[in-house]
């Protein structure tokens, strides 16, 4: 079985040259930490739809059981809410599991790479419908 | 398996990229190859009039494309036949749709297809153009002029002396630090995503609202000077009028601090806005700035019909990304000195 810690500690520095540049608001590779990757599955309490990135802030059980807070930064709202997705839509309570990378001074943060409901759905599946 | 492969995500925003690229028109190309920025090229459309009799621009419009403003070195022509440049515009859809390969440093993001955020899941005029560029003929940025080069030099060494990119806040980007993007120009440019503007009209002026970052241009029409030379704006001083169905907006008092592609505060800016069929806006620009490039240049941008609203884009307010990218600096310096230290004296 294929984890993401052993893609990120196994990739060729060739493979980092040649990925696409994302032309973005910020440079994430300095905020979040390429060797922290993650996989939560936790409950949504809020989400902050906010520019220039939406927070998504989730509790997640740890080992032990506790629930540990845990804020997750996306994508801008402007597109969601255009496509309909909105704070109705995707309301707190609704579980999550989500793929990201840790920021890099360890706090619980992280980049939410995939965002998916616990059913296995995609939280947004595009749509031409216009 | 990774857990990303129980989603077909790519996969299906792809099948949805084709589908909605095979629907768009190909607006405001039905014009000879090698027509160039003119402002009074003949378009057999007429705008909807405004109750004071203004050619009608208000809406909301985008201007998200996947064509460069440079062309490719490895293309020649002006022009894509449209079967081309829908394949071009399918195939960078799809790139948008996989993204990355996870554990890659470009990975280290989130993905733009489960925001909405790629180009192929909103709406999207279909350019031609095999580059944004139209003037000079060859589709580039003109040579830089020996005053340009030099400037660019010295630019560099200032970014230099001022450490690194993450050392203190003022070395951010701009667009890191919520003060100006592509999106606001002048000229606006499209960027990766949120490339919505909103055009009202009032009979002495026209408002052009950027939504990444949220600035209104408010553009006088009553033909007053511009600003004295000594007021300098992001902006610029920028002044309207028409030209038959053509909005011309004249802007000069440019920053050196945006120096938009390299360009001096000197720059002098003429954008022109002309409504080629209900859904398309041709915006074109021309840029005359000798103490940069050895010739002006010029450019054109379709934009396309969109919806609204737009979001606030109150960026400073939700700007944590900041605070995060310098904290993590400052936290792989602590652990850079620990290492250090650590080698230093192994116990």
């Amino acid at each position: 079985m294929r984890t993401r810690q052993a893609v990120a500690t196994g990739v060729a520095v060739g493979l980092l040259l040649a990925a696409a540049p994302i032309l973005a608001h910020h440079a994430f590779s300095a905020e979040f930490d390429i060797n922290k990757p993650f996989k939560l599955r936790g409950t949504l309490t809020k989400w902050e739809m906010i520019n220039p990135h939406s927070w998504f802030h989730l509790d997640v059980k740890d080992e032990g059981g506790t629930l540990v807070p845990w804020m997750i930064e996306g994508g801008s709202p402007n597109q969601l809410m255009k496509q309909g997705v909105t704070k109705n839509s995707l309301a707190a309570g609704t579980e999550l599991v989500i793929e990201g990378y840790q920021a890099k001074d360890g706090t619980n943060k992280g980049v939410g790479r995939n965002l998916v409901l616990a059913d296995g759905r995609r939280l947004f599946i595009g749509s031409n419908e216009k | 398996m990774s857990h990303r492969c129980l989603v077909p995500a790519s996969g299906f925003a792809l099948a949805a990229a084709v589908v909605w690229l095979s629907t768009i028109p190909a607006a405001g190309q039905a014009r000879p190859a090698g027509a160039r920025t003119t402002g009074s090229q003949a378009t057999a459309y007429t705008a909807p009039r405004t109750p004071d009799g203004q050619p009608d621009l208000q809406g909301f419009w985008t201007n998200a494309t996947y064509t460069p403003l440079e062309r490719p070195k490895n293309v020649t022509k002006e022009f894509y036949t449209r079967e081309e440049a829908l394949e071009i515009a399918k195939r960078a859809a799809s790139q948008e749709a996989e993204q990355t390969e996870p554990g890659t440093v470009a990975d280290v993001h989130y993905d733009f297809t489960q925001f909405g955020l790629d180009k192929s899941q909103g709406a999207m005029a279909l350019n031609l153009r095999t580059s944004l560029i139209v003037d000079p003929p060859e589709g580039r940025l003109p040579p830089l002029s020996a005053e340009g080069t030099r400037r660019a030099a010295e630019r560099d060494a200032a970014r230099k002396s001022r450490g690194g990119p993450h050392d203190a806040v003022q070395n951010e980007p701009l667009s890191a630090r919520c003060i100006r993007m592509d999106r606001n120009g002048p000229p606006m440019l499209g960027g990766a995503y949120n490339n919505t503007y909103q055009i009202m009209q009032t009979p002495g002026q026209v408002m052009i609202l950027t939504e990444m970052l949220h600035e209104a241009r408010i553009v006088p029409l009553d033909g007053r000077p511009h600003l004295p030379p000594n007021v300098r704006q992001w902006a610029g001083s920028y002044r309207g009028h028409w030209e038959g169905q053509t909005l011309v907006i004249d802007t000069t008092n440019l920053t050196d601090k945006f120096a938009f592609q390299g360009a001096s505060e000197n720059m002098h800016l003429t954008e022109r806005f002309t409504r080629v069929d209900a859904e398309t806006i041709r915006y074109q620009f021309t840029v005359e700035d000798p103490s940069t490039w050895t010739r002006p240049w010029s450019a054109e941008v379709l934009w396309k019909k969109d919806i609204g609203p737009i979001f606030e884009h109150a960026c400073h307010e939700g700007n944590y990304g900041l605070y995060n990218t310098l904290a993590g600096a400052r936290a792989e310096e602590k652990r850079a000195a620990e290492e250090a230290a650590k080698k230093k004296s192994p116990k």
